[in-house]
C-alpha cells in the first residue's frame, strides 16, 4: 500500500514547514508539462517508483499546508492551490495512462464458462436449462423485484473476479485516487476512470458475443435465429455478470477505497454495458406470443433469475442500483411472456380447425405436436409451477366456454395450476379430435381415428413420469376406457355387416325334411361375405394403426370374432356348395386365407395385387 | 372552446359529428342499438376532445422544448394512451374482427417502433447527464467561496469546458473538434494521444443502439403510410378508425418531438405531418410542430445536437465562459473577474434547474416505454382471443 509518506507523527517547525512547502511546489512545477514540456515520461511508469513517491509526498505536504488558516499566497500563480491544480491535472493524466497502459485484457475465451453456472447445473445440454433448482433452494426470501422469488443458497464461487489490472498498478491507482478525492477532484477522477474502463468493458462484451440489437432487429429475426442468440446470450450473460461486472466492481472498490466513493465511477463505467446486455431479454419479452417460443423464453427466464442475486450484489448501491431494478423488471416480463405464450398455445389447440381428414385414420399431426409440447412442459415443471398460478377454469369462464359449451371440463381439484392446465389442454385436444373424427364419412374409420389418437395420448402420458404425475391415473384410466370403447365401436361398425353374412337365420328353410337349407340363400350369403370382406380388405389395408401393439390387438380381436364364425359357417354349409356347380366362386377363402389377409389390415398401404392362396 | 355539451348542436362540425350523420343515414334501421351507439359516439368524441385539450395546453404554459415542457408532453401522451385503452377495450367485441383488427395490429406495430426511440432517448438523457457532470466541475472550479480566481482554477475549468464543448458537438463534427481541443492545451505526452483515442471511442460507446440505427429512419417507419381514415373506413369500423388514427398521430408527434429535443443517433426532423384540420387536435399539434421546426432552423440552433432549451443555455454559457477564459492574463482585472463570476453564476442556475428534471424525464420515458409495452401486450392478447 503506497503510503502518502507524510509524516503525520512529527510536527514540523514552521520554518521547515514552509521550506517543505516550497520544495514541494518546486517539485510539482518541475513536472508540469505546460511549464517544462521536456519532461515527457510518466511518473508512474511501472519501473522506478522513487519519483512517483516524491511527487505524492509533495502533494500531501501542500495539502497539509492548505489548512483552514492558510495565508494568502504571495503570487497567485505560485499559490499552493494553484500548484495543487497543476498536480491534479498531472495526476489525472497519470491515472488515465495507468489505466490504459496497464489494463490486462481478460482472457475470456479460456474462462471455464460452464463452471460459472451453479455447481449442480450442466450448462451444456440441449435445452440449456436446468432441472435442479430444488437442490439449491434455501428459505425463499421476498424478492422485491417480483417474478421469481427463489433465492438460491448460493456458493460465492459462482462469481469469479479476475484481475483487470495488475496489483501494483492498482496500488498506484489507489494512491492517485486518494489524493484527487481528498483535493476535491473526485469528479475528474471518476470521469477519467470511467472513460478509460468503458472501452475495456465494451471490448469484453464484444468478445463474449453480446450484440447491439434494437427491439426492431429482434422483432424482424426468425425464431430459429433468435433461439441461437438466446443460447449465446445466456452463456455470455453469465460471464458478463459473474466475471466482467464483478471484476469491475472489485477494481473500483480497490481504487476508490470506499464503496460510497466507488459507486459513481462504477455506475458510469458499466451502466451502458449492463443496459445493452439487458436489452436483449427485454426485447424477447416484448415479442409476439407464439407457442414455439415457450421453452426458450423459459430458458432465458431461468438464466436471468439465476443471475439476479449476483446482479443484486454487484449493482447494490448508488446509481447502479437501477440496473438491478431493471433486471428484476425484465424477469417479471419474461414470466409474463411465458404465461402469455402458454395461453396462446392453449388457444391454438382450441382453435385449430383444419378440416382435411388424415388419410388412413392415423395420428393427426396436432396430436403429436400437442403431446410433445406438453411433455416438454413437464420437463420445465419446476419453473412453470412457479409461474403458472391461475387455473384455466378461472381464465376460460368467459367467452371460450360459451363458444364451446360441449367441452366437458373435468374436475380439477387437488391439482397444481400447471397440472390443471395440462389436463385442460388434453381435454381440448380430445374435443378437437372428436370434431375431426366426425369429418370421416366412414363411421368405422372415424372410430379408428379417434382410437389411434387417444391411444397415443395415453401412451405419451405413461412414458413420462412427471407428466403422468400431473395428469393423474384417474384421468388416464378414463382415456384408456375411451379408446377401448372406440375399438369396440370400430369393430361393430366395420364387421357387423360382414358377420351378419354368416348368421344362421334365413338359411334353413322350415318344414322340409330332406335338405332344410336354401341353396340359393347360401350362395347369396357366400357371395355377400366375399364381397364384403374384399371391400373391407381393400379399404382397411390402407388404414393405419401406428402403434404396433394396438394394431396387433385389434387384429386379434377381429380374428377372434371372424375366424370361429367363418369356420363354423364353412363347417356347416360347405358341402351344400361343394356339391353344386362352381364352388370356388362361392367359397373363395379358407380360414387360413382370412387369417393371412387380416395381417394386412391397418398397415397403411393399399394391398398389392397378388394371388391369394386358396385351399379347399 | 365550445361547451362540452355533446348533445348540443352549437358545437362546430367536428369529424365526430359527421360520423354520426353518416351513420344515422346508413343504419337508421338499427333503432334498438341507438342507446349504446350514442354512448359509443360520446366516448369517441370525448377522446378527441381530450387530445385536443392536452395539446392545446402544451402550446401555452411551459416554455416550448424546455425539460418541464418535455415532461408535460410525455404526461399528455400517457393520458391519451390511457384513454385510448379504455376506448379500445370497451369495444373488444368488434376489435377482433376485420377490418378493425388490421387497424389495431397496425397501431401495435407502430408503437413497437416507438420503443426503440424511447431507448435512444434514454441514451440521450444519459449523455446530457454527462455534460451536467462537467458543469459540476466548472462550478466547483470557480468556487465562489474562494476570494480570488487563480490560474489553477481557470485551467481546471477550461479543461472541463473544452470537454463539455466537444461532448456537445453534433456527432458529425467530432473529427474536427479534436484538433481544436489539443491546440488549446499544448500538451504533448503520450498520455494525451491515448486520451484522444479513448475520447473518440468513448463517444461511440455512449450509444447502446447498433451503429446503423437511425432515429430519423425510425420516425419515418412510425409514420409510414399514416393517413386519415376515409368516410367508408370510419363506418366500416364503427367509428374506431378515428381514435386509432388519432393515437397513431399522437405517437408519431411525441416521438418526433423527443428526437428533436434530445440528442440521439442520427437525428433528423424531416418527418412530414399532414393532418386534416377537421380533427380538433390537428391545429395544436401542427402549431407545435411548426414552432419546433422554426426553432431548429434558427442559426444558433442549426448545429445543436438537441433542441432542448437547457442545452441551448448550456451552449451559450459555455461559449461565453470559454471566451472569457480564452487568452486570460494573470492577475485578473477586476472587471474580468466579475464577468467570469457572473457567467459562472448563470451557468450554475442552469445546472441547478436541470438536476432533478433529468431524473424526472428519465423516469417518464421509462413509464412511456412500459405503458406502450403493456397496451400492446394486452391489445394483441385481446385480438388473439377473437379470431376472425
Amino acid at each position: 500500500m503506497a503510503s502518502s509518506g507524510s509524516s503525520e507523527a512529527a510536527m514540523p517547525s514552521p520554518a521547515t514547514a514552509i521550506a517543505d512547502v516550497e520544495a514541494a511546489e518546486q517539485l510539482i512545477h518541475r513536472w508540469d508539462p505546460v511549464a517544462s514540456p521536456s519532461h515527457d515520461r510518466m511518473l508512474f511508469d511501472g519501473s522506478d517508483r522513487a519519483d512517483a513517491e516524491l511527487y505524492l509526498r509533495a502533494i500531501d505536504h501542500l495539502r497539509q499546508s492548505l489548512g483552514p488558516s492558510s495565508p494568502a499566497p504571495a503570487s497567485p500563480s505560485r499559490s499552493p492551490s494553484n500548484t495543487i491544480q497543476i498536480a491534479m491535472a498531472r495526476l489525472e493524466d497519470e491515472f488515465r495512462n495507468l489505466l490504459l497502459s496497464r489494463s490486462a485484457e481478460p482472457d475470456l475465451e479460456s474462462l471455464d464458462l460452464g463452471s460459472l453456472s451453479i455447481s449442480s447445473r450442466s450448462s451444456d445440454h440441449d435445452h440449456d436449462h436446468d432441472h435442479d433448482h430444488d437442490q439449491n433452494l434455501s428459505d425463499a426470501e421476498d424478492d422485491p423485484g417480483g417474478g421469481s422469488t427463489r433465492v438460491a443458497s448460493r456458493s460465492a464461487s459462482s462469481i469469479r473476479e479476475i484481475d483487470l489490472v495488475p496489483p501494483d498498478a492498482v496500488q498506484d491507482l489507489r494512491s492517485i485516487a486518494e489524493r484527487m478525492v481528498a483535493a476535491g477532484y473526485a469528479r475528474e477522477c471518476a470521469q477519467a476512470y470511467s472513460s478509460a474502463r468503458k472501452s475495456a468493458v465494451d471490448t469484453g462484451l464484444r468478445h463474449l458475443g453480446v450484440e447491439r440489437l434494437s427491439i426492431g432487429d429482434v422483432q424482424r429475426l426468425e425464431w430459429e435465429a433468435l433461439e441461437a442468440k438466446i443460447r449465446r446470450w445466456i452463456r455470455a450473460a453469465r460471464a458478463c455478470v459473474r466475471v466482467l461486472f464483478a471484476s469491475e466492481r472489485r477494481l473500483c472498490d480497490q481504487v476508490f477505497g470506499t464503496p460510497s466513493s466507488a459507486d459513481a465511477p462504477f455506475a458510469e463505467t458499466v451502466k451502458g454495458a449492463a443496459i445493452q446486455l439487458l436489452s436483449f431479454p427485454e426485447a424477447i419479452s416484448i415479442g409476439r406470443r407464439s407457442p414455439e417460443k415457450l421453452f426458450k423464453i423459459l430458458d432465458l427466464h431461468d438464466a436471468l433469475s439465476d443471475l439476479l442475486p449476483d446482479i443484486a450484489a454487484i449493482f447494490r448501491s448508488g446509481p447502479a442500483e437501477s440496473i438491478h431494478t431493471q433486471a428484476a423488471d425484465i424477469l417479471a416480463r419474461l414470466a409474463e411472456a411465458a404465461r402469455g405464450t402458454l395461453s396462446e398455445f392453449e388457444n391454438a389447440v382450441l382453435r385449430e380447425a383444419s378440416r382435411i381428414p388424415v388419410p388412413g385414420g392415423t395420428l393427426h399431426p396436432l396430436t403429436r405436436y400437442v403431446m410433445n409440447y406438453i411433455s416438454l412442459i413437464s420437463d420445465y415443471q419446476p419453473t412453470l409451477n412457479e409461474l403458472i398460478v391461475t387455473t384455466p377454469s378461472a381464465r376460460f369462464s368467459g367467452e371460450e366456454t360459451t363458444d364451446h359449451p360441449e367441452i366437458n371440463f373435468p374436475d380439477l381439484d387437488n391439482r397444481t395450476p400447471l397440472a390443471s392446465h395440462l389436463v385442460w389442454i388434453i381435454v381440448v385436444l380430445q374435443h378437437n379430435l372428436e370434431n375431426k373424427a366426425s369429418l370421416y364419412k366412414d363411421a368405422a374409420l372415424s372410430h379408428l381415428f379417434l382410437m389411434n389418437n387417444l391411444h397415443y395420448i395415453v401412451n405419451k402420458v405413461k412414458d413420462s413420469p412427471e407428466l403422468r404425475g400431473m395428469i393423474g391415473d384417474e384421468y388416464l384410466r378414463r382415456l384408456t376406457g375411451k379408446y377401448r370403447q372406440l375399438a369396440t365401436s370400430y369393430q361393430r361398425a366395420a364387421w357387423v355387416k360382414i358377420l351378419h353374412c354368416l348368421r344362421d337365420e334365413g338359411i334353413h328353410v322350415s318344414g322340409s325334411f330332406s335338405s332344410g337349407v336354401s341353396k340359393s340363400t347360401l350362395r347369396e350369403r357366400f357371395k355377400a361375405f366375399n364381397a364384403a370382406f374384399d371391400e373391407a380388405y381393400r379399404t382397411q389395408a390402407a388404414w393405419f394403426v401406428p402403434d404396433p401393439q394396438l394394431r396387433e390387438e385389434l387384429r386379434i380381436s377381429i380374428s377372434e370374432r371372424l375366424l370361429p364364425a367363418y369356420r363354423a359357417f364353412l363347417g356347416r354349409f360347405r358341402h351344400h356348395i361343394e356339391s353344386g356347380r362352381h364352388p370356388e366362386v362361392y367359397i373363395k377363402y379358407s380360414v387360413e386365407d382370412l387369417e393371412m389377409a387380416l395381417m394386412d389390415f391397418f398397415e397403411g398401404c393399399p394391398p398389392s395385387v397378388h394371388g391369394r392362396k386358396r385351399s379347399h | 372552446m365550445p361547451a362540452t355539451d355533446f348533445q348540443g348542436s352549437s358545437s362546430p362540425s367536428l369529424f365526430g359529428r359527421s360520423i354520426m350523420n353518416l351513420r344515422r343515414d346508413q343504419v337508421h334501421s338499427m333503432d334498438n342499438h341507438h342507446e349504446t351507439e350514442s354512448s359509443q359516439e360520446h366516448a369517441l368524441e370525448a377522446f378527441q376532445r381530450l387530445v385536443a385539450d392536452l395539446f392545446q395546453g402544451l402550446a401555452g404554459g411551459e416554455e416550448l422544448l424546455s425539460l418541464p415542457w418535455v415532461c408535460k408532453l410525455l404526461e399528455a401522451f400517457l393520458l391519451c394512451q390511457e384513454e385510448f385503452r379504455v376506448v379500445f377495450f370497451s369495444n373488444r367485441a368488434i376489435v377482433g374482427r376485420a377490418p378493425v383488427d388490421r387497424l389495431a395490429t397496425d397501431f401495435f406495430d407502430r408503437s413497437v417502433k416507438a420503443l426503440d426511440v424511447c431507448n435512444a432517448i434514454r441514451d440521450g438523457i444519459e449523455q446530457v447527464r454527462q455534460w451536467h457532470k462537467h458543469l459540476d466541475i466548472v462550478t466547483l472550479a470557480f468556487d465562489p467561496t474562494q476570494k480570488t480566481i487563480g490560474e489553477g482554477q481557470v485551467r481546471r475549468a477550461k479543461k472541463a469546458l473544452v470537454d463539455l464543448a466537444i461532448g456537445m458537438l453534433d456527432e458529425k463534427d467530432t473529427a474536427s473538434s479534436f484538433a481544436q481541443r489539443n491546440r488549446s492545451f499544448s500538451r504533448s505526452h503520450g498520455a494525451n494521444k491515448d486520451h484522444r483515442r479513448a475520447e473518440c471511442h468513448f463517444r461511440s460507446l455512449s450509444w447502446s443502439m447498433s451503429r446503423s440505427w437511425s432515429a430519423s429512419r425510425q420516425l419515418q417507419a412510425i409514420g409510414n403510410n399514416l393517413s386519415a381514415p376515409r368516410g367508408h373506413d370510419v363506418v366500416a369500423t364503427n367509428g374506431l378508425a378515428v381514435p386509432v388514427y388519432t393515437m397513431n398521430s399522437v405517437l408519431l408527434f411525441v416521438m418526433w418531438a423527443l428526437v428533436a429535443a434530445i440528442p440521439c443517433q442520427d437525428r433528423g426532423l424531416q418527418t412530414h405531418f399532414s393532418i386534416p384540420r377537421t380533427f380538433p387536435w390537428a391545429a395544436p399539434i401542427l402549431l407545435l410542430h411548426e414552432r419546433i421546426l422554426e426553432e431548429s432552423k434558427k442559426r444558433e440552433r442549426r448545429n445543436s445536437c438537441g433542441l432542448l432549451t437547457e442545452i441551448h443555455q448550456m451552449e451559450k454559457h459555455v461559449r461565453r465562459l470559454s471566451e472569457l477564459t480564452e487568452n486570460i492574463q494573470f492577475p485578473l482585472a477586476q472587471e474580468k473577474e466579475t464577468d467570469i463570476r457572473n457567467a459562472v453564476q448563470e451557468l450554475s442556475l442552469v445546472r441547478e434547474a436541470m438536476k432533478g428534471q433529468l431524473d424526472l424525464l428519465e423516469d417518464q420515458v421509462r413509464q412511456v416505454f412500459h405503458r406502450i409495452v403493456r397496451s400492446r401486450t394486452d391489445g394483441l392478447d385481446c385480438l388473439s382471443h377473437h379470431p376472425v
